[in-house]
């Protein structure tokens, strides 16, 4: 019954975005600019760096099992293209005033911001499997020998990748949410994506301070390490990163579950 | 007659600003009920806290003698301040969106595009409707279902003169049919053509509730005339129950302490006294007035 009832929500949200074209506009750019992105760094390790023995000096980050890491790596760099879909869908409420009238109409604050935040997540699923796609794709022309079968070792970046999204995506709600205007929160997300990266640098250069590694986007952009000629860039990183890895994943996911818990909090106590 | 509708000392504040303070009232069934009150007197704060959209600081409310929840609100039809639409979307996908949520059929969708005559825009954009278009289209919402009862925010906002006739028939209508009616508007003029009760609101104080007549003190007349006028006024005088008598020219208003005399026995009354009426009617304060005086004497 309840399964039902949320199913039906389900179906309602596709009412409003099925004639959405910006909606289909900007999926097919953030679907488009995954391969396309990837396409292009591929180019660039293939044929802008210096070979020996037949290999690029970057090594084969497009080749099985290396591909597992490269494409959500790169996939990641573009994580502000779905956040403009998510701000526009989030603050399209808003501007039409229909939060209100969904409530209005018999819908409880709770299945409203429910679902936008099932949206969200179905969202984040697909552009992981986008991701997986072209993992598959560039894995399977680069020509090296055939190991499409990949362990937990690779797979694991794909899931990053998904708690990357919906880390991201999660703070472009909560500024949708508190800032309501579509070009003020984009603005403010971007600013926040740049103050954050300065703080960071800031903090770990200058200061010494680890703490800032833990920061809600940076520590989730840590679970998924530049893969590009590693040996040579980033000696001695990939063990340290290893040990790591349990506590950038706990954080990350504790993040997610408070900034689910304040989104429900907030659209259930505020007024609408 | 039960309550649809029972609020008990809502509150509301906005920072330092208190929009309600300690409204009570019940809003009875099959009445059309009028919240009057100038704007910014809390009429809007009023409806979005009993829809939701708003938490009071204070008080509660119920709807169909149960706490409040999103079943109740779904037979409930509810025009808030402005039509809230998807501007992308087409008139009939926007219903259908509504329609679903409020757990009715489809299938209706035609009949009230019908009734608020959208029927033949029903596949443009939202957008591209008036002003009058957009609000026809929030109250052929409101009316998806048949609910029994119906809440409009000032539902004549941007229609034109027969666009709010219109709306005033349609009112007029449903409220025949047996549905409870929540009207909150600023134009007296329109709500004492509808209305049978009346809650009426200043600075977030409610002044006064009940039923129209009584609510507003809205005390009935007696006008007449003659050729001679100073023979009337001492007809008039001697009349029981009699009040005031006020004089414009050869015309008497006269005011009673108790129910108005019957208009039939006071021509034959006259006309035993020897006197002919030129001039004989029956009248009610207007609602504007009735307010005005209400508001003033609250406001000293």
């Amino acid at each position: 019954m309840i399964m039902r009832e949320y199913l039906n929500t389900l179906g309602i949200e596709w009412l409003k975005l099925k004639y959405y074209r910006t909606f289909w506009i900007l999926l097919g750019v953030v679907a488009v600019c995954i391969p396309a992105f990837n396409y292009v760094i591929y180019d660039i390790t293939d044929n802008s760096f210096p070979k020996i023995n037949g290999q690029s000096l970057l090594g084969n980050p497009f080749s099985f099992p290396n591909v597992w890491s490269t494409v959500p790596y790169n996939a990641g760099i573009l994580v502000f293209i779905p956040a403009i879909l998510i701000i526009t869908l989030f603050t399209n409420e808003y501007t039409f005033r229909t939060h209100r009238q969904n409530v209005i109409d018999g819908w409880s604050r709770s299945r409203f911001i429910h679902v936008k935040l099932t949206e969200v997540f179905i969202l984040s699923l697909f552009l992981t499997g986008i991701v997986i796609l072209t993992c598959l794709y560039f894995g399977f022309i680069t020509r090296k020998p055939m190991q499409p079968k990949a362990g937990w070792e690779q797979l694991r970046f794909i899931l990053f990748y998904f708690i990357e999204m919906l880390d991201y995506s999660l703070i472009a709600v909560i500024l949708s949410l508190l800032i309501r205007r579509a070009g003020l929160t984009m603005g403010i997300f971007f600013l926040y994506m740049i103050i954050e990266q300065f703080v960071v640098a800031l903090g770990r250069n200058k200061y010494k301070v680890t703490w800032v590694d833990y920061l809600p986007e940076e520590v989730s952009d840590r679970l998924i390490p530049q893969p590009f000629a590693k040996r040579i860039l980033t000696p001695g990183n990939n063990e340290l990163w290893e040990k790591h890895v349990p506590l950038y994943l706990s954080i990350s996911v504790l993040y997610i579950l408070l900034f689910i818990f304040f989104v429900s909090w907030r659209f259930r106590k505020a007024d609408l | 007659m039960s309550s649809i509708l029972s609020l008990n000392n809502i509150s509301k504040t906005y920072g330092r600003i208190r929009a309600l303070r300690e409204v009570s009232f019940e809003v009875p069934s099959g009445s059309v009920f009028g919240i009057l009150g100038p704007n910014g007197s809390g009429k809007t704060t009023l409806l979005s806290i009993v829809t939701d959209v708003l938490a009071p600081n204070q008080g509660n409310f119920t709807w169909f003698g149960n706490a409040p929840s999103g079943k109740q609100r779904r037979n409930v039809g509810t025009l808030l301040e402005t039509p809230n639409f998807y501007h992308y979307l087409s008139g009939r996908h926007n219903l259908e969106i509504a329609a679903a949520i409020k757990q009715k059929p489809v299938g209706d969708i035609e009949r009230v595009l019908k009734l608020v005559r959208l029927y033949e825009r029903r596949d443009s954009k939202f957008q591209s409707y008036s002003l009058g278009m957009k609000q026809r289209l929030a109250i052929a919402s409101c009316l998806l279902g048949d609910p029994p009862v119906l809440v409009f925010d000032e539902p004549t906002n941007g229609l034109d003169p027969s666009g709010i006739a219109e709306i005033r028939q349609l009112i007029i209508e449903l409220s025949r049919e047996g549905k409870t009616i929540i009207l909150a508007s600023h134009l007296l003029a329109e709500v004492e053509k509808v209305c049978t009760h009346v809650a009426i609101l200043q600075q977030g104080i409610l002044i006064k509730s009940g039923d129209v007549t009584t609510a507003l003190n809205q005390e009935e007349w007696l006008e007449a005339s003659s050729a001679d006028p100073d023979k009337l006024r001492k007809v008039l005088e001697q009349l029981p129950g009699l009040k005031n008598i006020l004089v414009s020219g050869n015309l008497f208003q006269v005011y009673f302490n108790t129910p108005l005399p019957d208009p039939a026995w006071l021509n034959r009354h006259c006309f035993e006294q020897g006197i002919v009426l030129s001039l004989l009617q029956t009248g009610r304060k207007s609602l504007e007035l009735a307010f005005i005086e209400l508001t003033n004497h609250v406001s000293n």
